[in-house]
């Protein structure tokens, strides 16, 4: 069982806040939220790295070197890092493309719920790891994945690597830089001794503002 | 002495962490391990020096990640090291006894459909490794900590094709028993018999505690030997450093116990060192050694599950066949692979345990189409397959790229089809369907149809491929032409079980072939060859009367426990329920518009009696999906919604069209749908596909990750004036904006619509293309354009 936020797989489907799907809807919603429950495996992996900023917009984190303004202005102020890592599993890929082949409402349900489900997945292993660096006096910034704003999607092949996603919850980094299984967030967490008073999440930061999934 | 003459017959122990312990020497984070055999060989070296010393028989090479993905320039230099320093290691230590194993570990890559690795890719990644590997010296290959059950099989064949040495082979399971793909103890063990592995087993992701439910199944239902390297128990995180929990006392104690499980090899993964090995060997050299054992099981299995052949009859399901079928033979020629899916699904709901995949058809490339289904059918269904054909090419392509142990339909006493289909079965493995006839037909007397059992067994045999994996067809024939075959084939099945203790198959529906009301006959013929030991039924699963005739046969001979299978069948069914009155029916228009699709078909069926096809279409049908389109585009209409009324008109159409079977239909024109190479995420393009048919366009969906070259051909071939291409990420819209410039190119007066998540109309004007759709609505209304 995971826990997920129907609102935002209502967003995904096109509902606005406020709109309620109909009753046939709701009664495929239901089952489909069923079934996935029954098809995710989430994992998740995660591990601190010193993290150095020679230049404003340039950072180094375990021998890898990353340009992205968006990035550096996240982690402004941060000695450290977590990087992590989360999948709810190929069962959800194999769910979704049964469902491609006969009955594609399904489909779109069944991302939209995973979708949903990946968010506050990782929202959990997020608490983890907020709960453990206040152990050490630290503050977590909020998550940052490639593909945001300026931060490279080709980092997804560093992070999968640094965390030896394959390995430990099997998670690959295809030739173009897509995560398979499909549901998957790999994202870096900046650690610093400053609290930081907002804790804004992706959209907000992204530079992306032509998305079409913009809160 | 060789391995393989001291394997299954005395202890063998394996090495402990590599890892693990070049982490503690220095290995950074992310960085290569391999790459250490070139620029620290001694500390390589003094790695394996330590494992000799602790006693151990099989060091492992540094080569768990070297592949030519990892290593494009140095692979050669990075295995050939590996495998000196090991031997170095064993000369310098003493220990000549010792054999050196190739690791191979997973590419870290995920295989297609659901990732982006072609299989023979897969294959030849792992075939260069164990070529370098084998040339260097290595005594044996150690496939290792492998987590996908597909990728397993690619390495397995590899080594197998590569080199002639023993291969190994373990699998990593997580603490409910599961590959991370979803495969259990029993299909794992299925798919590395069938592939002849020398022996298997577990390693890494447990400690040794965890593991003993897993070693339990094993040693329960592997009849090779067993193989368990355990990790030093369970990982935790000190300091940013991964520490693992029991010291190398406990180890050697838990060990010790597993020694005496029925295993014939012991080693240690992550986290475990030299002292670890030392004092396992020490404590389990004292236990006594136990063989294995064969388990005489007959089983077929895919990626996840397994299905026993032996105990209650098992079904398998025959509807995957063109063989008097319109619809299907059409789906074939149009590439149509949903319509198969849709087909295997439908049996599996009904109760198919195995599902029978024929695709032949004269006018089609077979080989090629049984690659296509197969992959796709064990991409969504977990049952397991068996492949069906004649042809030899087809068979090996469908057997070699099946993700599992199949079963093979079929061989038959023919010499020429037993050297024909026996090799195979021995290479990729499988429980082959054993015709008795041969080169005289078919005999008329049961005598002579287990005098050619006799013979597949014995030529099978030959071959080593066991009576377990042979399931004879005693071959129904119509009663309408020969009034006693019924009594011969039933005779024949109750010799095989009794005389020959074999295992039998049917397609039960062939006895009733000429006859009227043909499920009256099949239904009592299938109880009676169950009664006669009928192992495997082919029967259409979706048939009502058959089912019935099953469960209550399971029901009635104590193979159905408090009769919970029968009850939950048939428990709630009452008398059938009387039609609905006509004034219950929903209108169609509705129907649709709520995406009510039984509704609509019902509604459809009814409005046929007093309104002619096309009146319906063009005064409801159409006018519906215009109101369900308009209000998805003002914002009243959401996609899901959108969607499901596209479902319920599209089986309203199918009503429409069978009532109009006979009279020419036309369609609005043909366009192209593809997912751009590179992109492994289709469900943009798949709403579309689903809105475009609705609209009575024909659309040639090429899938996901199309290369440009494919599209273009397709393209041209087919003269297709619109392409719609998709695409997710800015990464992929790179090969949409190639394959436009290759479509302009070759094929200037297509147009290309594209969409996707990262698409603007910005962006999609920069790279060429002529429509930007920003859902699927849009797409639909370009098409209406262009074909105006």
């Amino acid at each position: 069982m995971i826990a997920f936020d129907r609102g935002e797989a209502l967003r995904y489907l096109g509902y606005k806040a406020g709109q309620q799907p109909d009753e046939a809807v709701e009664e495929r919603l239901l089952r489909c939220v069923s079934e996935m429950q029954n098809a995710v495996q989430p994992k998740s992996v995660f591990r601190a790295f010193p993290l150095a900023q020679p230049a404003e917009g340039t950072l180094e984190l375990a021998g890898v070197t990353v340009c992205s303004k968006n990035l550096s202005r996240n982690l402004k102020g941060c000695g450290s890092i977590y990087l992590m890592a989360a999948t709810l599993g190929i069962g959800v890929d194999r769910l979704i493309a049964r469902a491609s082949a006969v009955r594609m409402s399904d489909a779109v349900l069944y991302q939209a719920i995973a979708a949903a489900m990946i968010e506050t997945y990782c929202d959990t292993v997020n608490d983890a790891l907020r709960q453990e660096a206040a152990r050490a006096g630290l503050y977590c910034r909020p998550r940052f994945s490639p593909g945001y704003g300026d931060f490279r999607l080709e980092h997804q092949r560093d992070l999968c690597r640094l965390l030896d996603t394959p390995r430990k919850i099997g998670l690959t980094v295809t030739e173009s830089c897509l995560l398979a299984p499909v549901k998957s967030v790999t994202a870096v967490i900046g650690l610093s001794s400053e609290p930081q008073p907002c804790h804004r999440k992706g959209c907000e930061e992204c530079g992306k503002t032509d998305c079409a999934y913009r809160r | 002495m060789k391995l393989i003459e001291r394997l299954g017959k005395e202890w063998l122990f394996f090495d402990g962490g590599t890892g693990t312990i070049l982490q503690e020497r220095g290995l950074a984070a992310g960085e290569l391990p391999e790459t250490w055999n070139l620029t620290h060989p001694e500390e390589i070296v003094a790695l394996h020096g330590g494992y000799l010393q602790a006693g151990c028989d099989i060091i492992n090479t540094n080569t768990f990640g070297a592949n030519a993905l990892k290593y494009p320039d140095q692979l050669q230099a990075v295995v050939e090291a590996a495998v000196a320093h090991a031997k170095a290691a064993r000369r310098q230590s003493g220990r000549e006894d010792a054999y050196i194993a190739l690791d191979i570990g997973p590419t870290g890559r995920l295989l297609q459909p659901l990732g982006d690795l072609p299989f023979e890719q897969a294959v030849e990644l792992f075939g260069e490794v164990v070529r370098i590997g084998a040339a260097a010296g290595a005594d044996l290959v150690l496939i290792e900590t492998m987590s996908d059950s597909y990728e397993l099989k690619a390495a397995v064949l590899a080594a197998k094709e590569n080199c002639d040495l023993p291969v190994l082979a373990t699998v990593i399971f997580d603490e409910k028993g599961k590959l991370l793909t979803g495969g259990t103890v029993d299909s794992t063990v299925a798919l590395l018999e069938g592939l002849r592995v020398d022996a298997l087993g577990v390693n890494c992701g447990l400690g040794p505690e965890q593991m003993l439910p897993i070693i339990q199944r094993l040693t329960e239902v592997s009849s090779l030997p067993v193989i368990v390297n355990p990790n030093a128990g369970l990982p935790r995180s000190e300091n940013g450093r991964t520490v693992f929990d029991i010291d190398a006392d406990s180890f050697a104690d838990w060990m010790a116990r597993i020694a005496e499980m029925g295993v014939q090899v012991l080693g240690g993964c992550c986290g475990t060192t030299p002292a670890h090995i030392r004092q396992m060997i020490a404590r389990c050299r004292q236990k006594p050694f136990l063989p294995p054992v064969p388990k005489e099981r007959s089983v077929v299995s895919s990626f996840s599950q397994t299905v026993e052949i032996g105990g209650r009859p098992i079904i398998i399901g025959e509807r995957i066949n063109p063989t008097g079928k319109s619809k299907f033979k059409a789906a074939l020629r149009e590439n149509n692979i949903e319509y198969i899916l849709s087909e295997g699904m439908m049996q599996e709901d009904s109760g198919a345990d195995v599902l029978d995949v024929n695709v032949g058809l004269p006018e089609i490339d077979e080989p090629q189409m049984m690659a296509q289904v197969v992959t796709r059918l064990q991409s969504v269904i977990a049952l397991p397959l068996q492949i069906d054909t004649s042809n030899t090419a087809a068979m090996e392509r469908g057997m070699r790229l099946y993700n599992g142990k199949p079963m093979i339909n079929s061989v038959s006493g023919k010499r020429e089809s037993m050297e024909a289909v026996f090799p195979l079965v021995r290479k990729y493995g499988g429980v082959v369907v054993g015709l008795t006839l041969d080169e005289n037909g078919i005999p008329d007397t049961a005598e002579e149809r287990v005098r050619i059992a006799e013979k597949i067994y014995r030529t099978a045999a030959a071959y080593g491929i066991d009576k377990k994996d042979v399931v004879i067809d005693a071959l129904a024939m119509t009663i309408s032409s020969d009034s006693r075959s019924a009594q011969v084939t039933l005779e024949t099945l109750r010799r095989i079980r009794d005389e020959l203790g074999g295992h039998t198959i049917l397609g039960v529906s062939n006895i009733s072939f000429g006859l009227p009301q043909r499920e009256i006959i099949n239904a009592h013929f299938f109880t009676m060859a169950m009664q006669n030991g009928l192992s495997c039924a082919i029967i259409n699963p979706n048939a009502e009367g058959m089912m019935r005739a099953y469960r209550a046969f399971l029901a009635l001979t104590g193979q159905d426990a408090q009769c919970s299978g029968y009850i939950a069948a048939y428990g709630s069914q009452n008398t059938p329920a009387a039609p609905l009155p006509a004034d219950a029916v929903m209108p169609l228009g509705e129907s649709i518009e709520r995406g009510l699709r039984e509704r609509a078909e019902q509604a459809a069926r009814e409005r046929l009696h007093s309104t002619p096809p096309l009146e319906l279409v063009n005064t409801e049908l159409i006018p519906a999906l215009d109101r369900v389109g308009k209000g998805f585009e003002q914002g009243t209409v959401f996609l899901p919604q959108l969607l499901m009324s596209a479902e319920a008109a599209k089986a309203a159409f199918e009503v429409v069209k069978d009532a109009m079977r006979g009279v020419p239909q036309q369609q609005k024109g043909k366009m192209i749908l593809a997912t751009v190479k590179g992109d492994i995420h289709d469900i943009g393009k798949n709403i579309v596909k689903v809105l475009l048919e609705n609209y009575g366009y024909q659309v040639l969906d090429l899938g996901k990750d199309v290369p440009p070259e494919v599209i273009v051909e397709t393209a041209l071939r087919e003269d297709v004036p619109l392409v719609g291409l998709s695409a997710l990420m800015t990464t992929t819209v790179v090969s949409m904006e190639q394959t436009i410039r290759l479509l302009r190119e070759k094929k200037p007066d297509t147009k290309v619509v594209v969409g996707g998540a990262v698409l603007t109309q910005e962006y999609a004007d920069s790279i060429g293309a002529d429509c930007y759709a920003r859902d699927a609505m849009a797409t639909v209304h370009y098409a209406d354009e262009i074909f105006a």
